[in-house]
């Protein structure tokens, strides 16, 4: 309904209109969010540790404090997607750490895998490792892509990421929470060098 | 102080700030979004860890794909060492005439195109099909920002422009109608909201984005730098021309070159600061409505033209 | 200066020999040594025009026949102009056609055409020289039926069709000329230009008004100025490459010449309406022509459309020209009409090389489609790369010519708008969005015309397998790449050498155009060029060098040519955005394949429909079928009414007389 009004607030020419009261609410009207400390208490520092540390790591790896993500779906259940999502938002923002996802393997330095490699994917997993530029560290996210969980044997799966490419980082968990994710990245970061 | 000196002063400023930039839009951005985001200085470090990187290049690429990130950043660097964006009169500032840089940044922009197509892919296809009906259609509103402010300011180079005295809004109210026309075109040629989303990774929204999907390494740093190098100086570019000061000159000594510097640090700023808000508050148009935005992006232009002259 | 007006004859001779070669000998070698004749005279005459123009000389007589006064042939300054690049878009297509005619063996017949070509460039280069109306249109009829018949020299259905079309509207412009001709010299055809121009003087303005829309309406048509283009769509395409190029670079230019020659050697000076209407009508055609350039995926058409746009906007800066030396802007006038000049030169540049480039790759793939090319940059660089230069310089960008005329002219309006009164203020503003618009679009248009044909994966299984053509056939597509980015480099220099066919004084005008800004063209390439190397000498130093190579990256679905973007979906949103002009219409046919309702099988067509075609030749060909029809009643066969009829024509006839 929201979006409708607006929609037709802007062809009638009010987005001036809108845009004033939009920023006025942001920068005047009162805050609707509480403070993070209240509600995440010390769990928060963990985070923020592990994060701090993988920057540090990124740092050392590739000289500066980025790392570009591309993530491939290995015919996952698609929950290790959702927590990757998360990865984003404003509570995990793993885009403070320097870390950031980008559209094409081209432009990754590390690949997140998911899923067991279902035999309709494994080229697409294959393909995508082959066309990112190496150096080109791959993460696999989940307990599926790690050992291939409980589709293990399937005719349908190849099985583990590692069967089809070289994984240098295994994150297990079904599916493992966004800071179990900084945290295996950091970890995996770490043990390499 | 020499002409070749202030150029390269500008060069330097201009070229060193031009990653900042992008970096400060999405440092911003996130803070309006909640985010405590991404330092701004990150896309020094991403260029350069690209630049270390290995190229993967695909067999169906030609002689273009390797031509082309080059021409692209020359004409970005062209357009820098010719505009008057810290010193106001360069050494190269005769070659600022807005047509000719107009036109050199379509080049840019053909030859981002043909990259984006060379590799075969559907992605770079559509990319680029995008971003050259964006670059056709903007072009009117191009030429009549720049003329309305050549007839007011009765030169053609762009420092005439700025040089000229009462070039200011109060004296000509015509000329908020053509800044109005220049922020639309400031948008669509740098691929921001609402015309592309820059930080989309929806294959099916994007424009610029789309084209650069098969670079890699250095080829992508290069162009990635060059599309913030021309965010960078269409913001200087806007800056000045509401603001046309401080700027270096040949008459003024180090003291005068260094508040330029600053102040375009402080212009840099200011601008992406609003354009982090006014991406945070709208949504993407939808690309076959962009017809709507360049009319409105010309009629505004346009008008502001007719103003000045009645 | 004897040796560059005999070397004009020479020209004139060489190509007459050329042509006359293949009919003594029928066979390859005659081909070969007409072509080698007629690239030497066309290149005796090209260097002999620049000669003249280089040395600034004023008209002089080439050739003069006691007994027919009314062959004189005369240069002048205009005339060298086109002279130039009549002669220089020859000798190229003949070095061109060397080899690429002989590929055709089978489809022309090579003696025919042979003659044709030189016939035709023969009757070229007599328009420009002729100096009486008698052989201004002899030479004109040659130029226009030697065309005529080159159109259709394949001989097959479409060709055959597009050349009537073609003769049609030949022969309607012809006679619009020699109307206009004879209105002026009351009806004298040996009448010098010299003396029409004195008869002109003393005409009525009710006479010069109509004199002036007949020479608009024969020298437009053949320009192809909307709307009186729809023959030059068909016919320049059909016609074989080498010939195409030179109708649509040299031919249109001659229009231009004529119009040029009407309007300001002939016709007293002219009122500003008549300026003004000639800039409607160049830029509703640029505007036609830009568009449907854009959305064509014929190749050669999407190109003779492009040159409907190149012609609308040579007229509209001689209209802007004319109009503006009514208004009291002498230096627009001047400024319009070099830029027309300097863009007809570029415009035959770039269009011939265009023309040239398709010619190898339908030797090669046998198709004008766009969406059965592809990967031609992979597999001939040098020949892609020419095209890409001339596509750029089809573009208008720099640092090629194209680039310099049109800024010439749009700094010259943008200088001309403060102060100036409404009406021309209305104008010059309209001219000012109406030209951004079209150099946007021809943006798109050129960058769609090397993008999609050489870049990408080949379309087909002839595209796969296409390779550099042999230097012969090379050689002059490189040579007008080059050119077009010479003749922007060079283009200050190039002003003032044509400054100007004695209408241009170029030192007041390069020089009064310098405080409104003038580009030093070689400084800007210089710099551009400098940029790049340092780009250049950057990536050697700094950065990862190494590449891999591994193919486009496809989602993990291979990528087949079919997954590409097409030429019709790369120009969907033009085609979306300008729909009310190009008048496409999508139509979608659902066919039942499966068993279930959802088993369908849907064919999208996309069907053009001209706006003029239907809008208005259709209605009048309707229109004269019925008249044709009701005359038809009269027809009754009976010979008491033939009787009837012969005897009211008498008596009509005789009360005429007294």
């Amino acid at each position: 309904m929201g979006l409708f009004r607006f929609e037709r607030r802007t062809r009638g020419g009010f987005i001036y209109m809108y845009l004033a009261k939009l920023w006025g609410r942001l920068f005047f009207g009162p805050k609707v969010t509480e403070p993070a400390e209240t509600f995440l208490g010390d769990k928060n520092d963990e985070l923020e540790k592990a994060g701090e540390e993988l920057a540090a790591v990124v740092k050392d790896l590739y000289g500066g404090r980025s790392l570009r993500i591309r993530a491939v779906d290995g015919g996952s259940t698609n929950a290790e997607e959702i927590e990757l999502t998360a990865l984003g938002n404003a509570y995990y923002d793993i885009e403070r750490f320097g870390l950031s996802f980008v559209a094409a393997p081209r432009h990754a330095d590390m690949l997140f895998v998911t899923g067991p490699v279902t035999r309709n994917l494994e080229r697409a997993v294959k393909t995508t490792y082959e066309a990112a530029p190496h150096p080109c560290i791959v993460v696999a996210v989940g307990d599926g892509a790690c050992t291939g969980g409980i589709w293990n044997g399937s005719y349908a799966v190849v099985g583990a990421v590692e069967n089809v490419i070289p994984v240098h980082v295994k994150i297990p968990g079904d599916p493992p929470t966004p800071a179990d994710i900084i945290r295996g990245v950091l970890h995996a970061l770490k043990n390499r060098n | 102080m020499n002409p070749f000196i202030l150029t390269a002063i500008q060069a330097v400023t201009v070229l060193a700030l031009a990653p900042f930039a992008t970096g400060l839009v999405r440092w911003c951005k996130a803070r309006l979004q909640g985010r405590k985001g991404a330092s701004p200085l990150l896309p020094y470090v991403s260029y350069a860890t690209l630049l270390k990187k290995e190229m993967v290049i695909s067999p169906v690429a030609s002689w273009v794909f390797h031509v082309a990130p080059f021409v692209v950043l020359a004409s970005s660097v062209f357009a820098t060492l010719a505009l008057p964006l810290v010193a106001s009169d360069g050494a190269f500032a005769g070659l600022g005439n807005f047509i000719l840089i107009a036109s050199t940044l379509s080049l840019g922009s053909v030859f981002l195109v043909l990259g984006g197509l060379d590799p075969g892919s559907a992605f770079g296809g559509m990319g680029s099909s995008r971003e050259l009906t964006l670059a056709a259609l903007v072009e009117p509103s191009v030429i009549a920002v720049f003329a309305a402010f050549s007839v007011v300011s009765g030169g053609s180079t762009v420092s005439q422009m700025l040089a000229a005295a009462g070039m200011g809004v109060l004296a000509h109210p015509g000329l908020f109608l053509t800044l109005i026309g220049f922020v639309f075109v400031l948008l669509a040629e740098n691929a921001r909201y609402p015309v592309d989303n820059p930080a989309t990774h929806l294959e099916l929204t994007m424009v610029h984005e789309a084209m650069v999907l098969e670079y890699s390494g250095p080829y992508l740093a290069m162009l990635e730098y060059a599309s913030s190098l021309k965010l960078t100086l269409f913001s200087l570019l806007l800056a000045n021309f509401v603001l046309p000061a401080p700027l270096a000159s040949t008459g003024a000594g180090p003291a005068m070159a260094l508040a330029a510097v600053l102040g375009a640090v402080a212009k840099v700023g200011v601008a992406a600061a609003l354009l982090a808000l006014l991406e945070s508050s709208m949504a993407k148009m939808r690309f076959y409505r962009m017809q709507e935005y360049m009319t409105i992006a010309f009629l505004a232009a346009f008008g502001g033209l007719v103003l000045v002259l009645v | 200066m004897p040796f560059m007006l005999s070397g004009i004859t020479i020209s004139l001779i060489g190509v007459l020999v050329a042509g006359a070669l293949p009919l003594v000998w029928r066979n390859l070698a005659g081909h070969r040594a007409a072509q080698a004749v007629l690239a030497i005279a066309a290149a005796c005459g090209a260097f002999a025009s620049i000669a003249f123009l280089a040395a600034g000389t004023g008209p002089s007589t080439v050739f003069a026949p006691a007994s027919i006064p009314a062959l004189r042939f005369e240069i002048n300054g205009l005339s060298a102009v086109f002279l130039a690049i009549v002669n220089a878009v020859a000798c190229l297509c003949a070095i061109f056609a060397f080899r690429y005619v002989e590929k055709y063996r089978q489809v022309y017949d090579m003696p025919s055409l042979d003659l044709g070509v030189a016939l035709f460039i023969f009757g070229m280069q007599a328009v420009l020289l002729s100096t009486s109306v008698i052989s201004f249109m002899l030479f004109w009829e040659m130029m226009s039926l030697s065309s005529f018949v080159l159109v259709m020299a394949d001989r097959q259905a479409a060709s055959r069709k597009a050349a009537l079309l073609y003769f049609g509207m030949a022969q309607f412009g012809a006679a619009a000329i020699l109307a206009g001709f004879f209105l002026i010299s009351g009806g004298k055809p040996l009448a010098d230009f010299a003396a029409i121009a004195g008869m002109a003087a003393a005409l009525p303005p009710a006479k010069i008004t109509l004199a002036f829309i007949l020479f608009f309406l024969g020298f437009g048509s053949k320009a192809g100025l909307v709307p009186l283009h729809i023959w030059l769509p068909e016919a320049h395409p059909q016609a074989p490459s080498h010939v195409s190029a030179l109708m649509s670079s040299a031919m249109l230019k001659i229009a231009v010449y004529g119009f040029l020659l009407a309007t300001t050697s002939l016709l007293p000076p002219l009122a500003s309406g008549f300026g003004l209407s000639v800039v409607i009508v160049g830029l509703v055609t640029a505007v036609f022509g830009i568009v449907h350039a854009s959305v064509e995926h014929d190749i050669k058409r999407a190109i003779a459309w492009h040159s409907i746009e190149n012609l609308g906007l040579i007229f509209a800066m001689l209209g802007i020209s004319m109009f503006a030396a009514r208004n009291g802007m002498p230096l627009l006038s001047e400024i319009g009409l070099a830029a027309a000049l300097f863009h007809a030169i570029n415009h035959a540049i770039f269009k011939s090389g265009l023309f040239l480039s398709t010619g190898v790759i339908m030797s090669q793939i046998h198709t004008r489609d766009i969406e059965e090319m592809g990967g031609m940059a992979k597999r001939m660089p040098y020949f892609t790369a020419a095209i890409c230069a001339l596509t750029l310089s089809g573009a208008a960008l720099p640092p090629f010519g194209t680039f310099y005329d049109e800024w010439l002219f749009v700094q010259g309006l943008v200088g001309h708008l403060a102060g100036s009164g409404p009406i021309v203020l209305a104008v010059l503003l309209s001219t000012l969005a109406v030209v951004a618009f079209c150099g946007g679009l021809a943006v798109f248009a050129m960058t769609k015309l090397f993008a999609l044909p050489c870049l990408g994966q080949p379309r087909s299984e002839e595209a796969a397998h296409m390779k550099e053509p042999p230097a012969s056939m090379n050689g002059p597509i490189l040579f007008f790449a080059a050119a077009g980015l010479l003749a922007g480099v060079f283009s200050a220099r190039i002003l003032r050498t044509i400054g100007f066919a004695d209408l241009i004084h170029a030192d007041t005008f390069l020089s009064v155009a310098t405080p409104k800004g003038s580009v030093a063209p070689m400084a800007a390439f210089a710099l551009m060029a400098a940029v790049i190397l340092g780009l250049v000498a950057a990536r050697r130093v700094l950065g990862q060098r190494r590449i891999r190579t591994y193919h486009t990256w496809d989602c993990g679905q291979p990528i087949t040519p079919r997954m590409e973007y097409t030429a019709t979906a790369f120009s969907a949103p033009i085609r979306f955005f300008f729909r009310s002009i190009v008048g496409i219409r999508k139509t979608v046919v659902v066919t039942q394949t499966g068993s279930g309702p959802l088993l369908v099988k849907r064919e999208m067509t996309l069907t053009g429909r001209s706006f003029w075609l239907s809008r208005v030749y259709e209605p009048l060909a309707l229109a004269m079928h019925k008249l044709g029809d009701n005359a038809r009643r009269i027809q009754s066969g009976s010979i008491q009414l033939y009787l009837l009829f012969i005897l009211i024509a008498l008596g009509a006839t005789l009360l005429i007389a007294v």
